[in-house]
């Protein structure tokens, strides 16, 4: 833990700062920043409740709001990849397989997180979706699959903590069980 | 069943891709076990202590007893004892009580083979029970379509796959197309075209030449024996070119547009869920953005308010033109939706059974049934021959 540059809590402190938002809004407690030249350029929570729609996790809020800015400036797409190759993400807990995959196909320099998800992980624990394959000709390169660097474990039982106060107070969106629900552990 | 029988790319069919990938009938997984001849009238005692002894743990579906007929009619019946242990038929290597039990009943045992898992199909099984039997379910989840379709079914599902088709192709390019349906009530509730490119883009990367005739044999080539891997051969020349502008089949490739910029994560999957959830806002507001008028009203009524309310995509169908990538195929285990119905194979980047297959994961909270629709050529020949002459007009 101690070989982290300090600067890597700050910005987890930062995401988790998100993730209380989400919480406070009755939102499964998720968030990120992403930093480029050591500075935060965005931010983002989970809405799935707000807009019903379940795609709609941190990671992908931050994404879209960069994209748009970068439109708005002008941007041409060559220029928007580069700057995400300089980006650094951090997430209270492991991208799960669709944000993996958009991040990859953003081609993000790095990814920090704070808990695993061991249920739709795409960072490794279900899929590696961060890897890439090294051995395309360079000529590809630019059109094909990028991977990232992933780091996990970043003050992930404080990440931990809030899920477990979400799923304490229940989720008030989901479907009604069809079995009884196991008592909490 | 329909999804055994050869097909011919005149004809329409819908093919179920399943949790795993399937194994020809005839070399499906074996494992050794150990086995022995017995006299019938023991057989009922034997299989109960057997039972409790060493239970079949992880060979639930094969039975047993085997049960032959040798000359003269007479039932000769073989009684499974247990696994065998690997490169092993020596008696002492048995569980002390399966030990036991060949002796007090003085079995001859020997090693024989019985398939390792469960057969997934009525042929699987067939051939299980020429080495030893087994018990066959069909598919129990209830998904519909899993274990067929009704003549009426299939005309909905092939209207729908051309109308996606038709999407796909009418923006003077192919590009991928999701239309999301209420299949209880046929009725589309959103439908959206990959939006990665600018229209800018668009326009002056219209192919200047190609064949839709390479494009076709591919088609014609994917049939069903070889749905999975076909078209990895065909990730050259014209078939390339053609999916060039697809999403979900080059997610990277978005930084090579020449003009504009676009939207790197906006494949047709993901719009349309993004419409199929401003749809639910609209049609279902929250309460607290309600007049309390209203909102007295709809809290008076919350059976009927809440019954009618989907929750996300549940219930609900997709179609795509082409198999989603991991993104676009997680979106959809994480709105609910029921089923997933494609054309094309995905070979560079689908997460249906191309590259990873989502609905094997057993550890996602929510499975969708798979199926791949194959057209009459016609459609596409059509259909891309419409694209390139629009697009490049």
């Amino acid at each position: 833990m101690a070989s982290y540059a300090k600067e890597t809590f700050e910005f987890m402190k930062l995401a988790l700062e998100q993730a209380k938002d989400a919480l406070v809004n009755l939102e499964v407690p998720v968030g990120c920043v992403i930093v480029e030249d050591a500075e935060v350029i965005a931010s983002g929570r989970n809405r799935t409740t707000e807009t019903r729609n379940a795609t709609r996790h941190a990671e992908m809020e931050a994404i879209d709001f960069l994209v748009e800015q970068w439109q708005k400036n002008g941007l041409s797409a060559l220029e928007v990849s580069e700057r995400f190759s300089k980006c650094i993400l951090y997430v209270t807990c492991e991208p799960c397989i669709m944000c993996a995959a958009a991040l990859s196909y953003l081609g993000i320099k790095e990814v920090y997180y704070g808990c695993g998800n061991d249920k739709f992980g795409g960072c490794g624990s279900i899929l590696s979706l961060h890897t890439s394959c090294p051995e395309l000709p360079s000529s590809e390169l630019a059109s094909s699959k990028k991977g990232f660097k992933c780091t996990g474990g970043i003050m992930a039982s404080e990440a931990v903590s809030l899920l477990r106060s979400f799923y304490e107070q229940g989720n008030p969106n989901a479907p009604k069980p069809h079995r009884p629900l196991k008592p909490q552990v | 069943m329909k999804n055994t029988e050869t097909i011919s790319p005149q004809v329409c069919k819908i093919i179920h891709i399943p949790e795993k990938p399937s194994f020809l009938p005839h070399l499906q997984p074996t494992v050794n076990v150990l086995a022995a001849v017995i006299e019938p009238k023991d057989a009922n005692t034997l299989v109960r202590k057997l039972n409790q002894i060493a239970p079949l743990e992880n060979l639930r579906h094969v039975k047993r007893v085997l049960k032959k007929c040798i000359d003269g009619g007479k039932p000769q019946l073989s009684l499974l004892l247990c696994m065998a242990v690997e490169n092993d038929g020596e008696v002492d290597h048995m569980p002390s009580e399966i030990l036991e039990l060949v002796k007090s009943y003085q079995l001859s045992t020997f090693i024989t083979q019985v398939c390792k898992y469960a057969a997934t199909s009525k042929e699987e099984w067939d051939e299980q029970c020429k080495l030893w039997p087994t018990s066959y379910h069909p598919p129990t989840y209830n998904i519909s379509g899993i274990t067929g379709f009704s003549e009426e079914e299939s005309q909905s599902v092939f209207g729908f796959m051309r109308h996606t088709i038709n999407l796909a192709t009418s923006v003077g390019q192919v590009v991928n197309a999701a239309v999301i349906v209420d299949p209880s009530t046929k009725q589309v509730i959103a439908s959206a075209c990959d939006q990665v490119i600018s229209s800018a883009s668009l326009a002056n990367e219209v192919s200047k030449e190609g064949s839709c005739s390479n494009y076709l044999e591919n088609l014609k080539a994917s049939n069903l024996e070889n749905h999975q891997t076909s078209l990895l051969d065909s990730s050259v020349g014209e078939f390339k070119h053609i999916t060039i502008n697809v999403a979900c089949v080059h997610p990277w490739r978005w930084a090579l547009q020449s003009s504009g910029c676009g939207c790197p994560l906006r494949h047709a999957a993901i719009v349309a869920i993004e419409y199929s959830a401003a749809r639910d806002l609209q049609l279902f507001p929250d309460h607290k953005t309600l007049s309390p008028l209203k909102r007295q009203k709809i809290e008076s009524d919350f059976h009927s308010y809440q019954s009618l309310r989907p929750y996300l995509c549940t219930g609900y169908d997709i179609y795509l033109a082409w198999e989603p990538c991991a993104m676009c195929a997680m979106a959809l285990v994480h709105q609910r939706v029921r089923r997933i119905f494609f054309s094309f194979p995905n070979p560079n980047a689908g997460a249906l059974g191309s590259v990873h297959r989502l609905q094997g994961e057993r550890s996602l909270n929510h499975h969708y049934a798979v199926f791949r629709v194959m057209l009459p050529e016609e459609v596409f020949r059509n259909k891309i021959a419409e694209a390139k002459i629009s697009g490049s007009g």
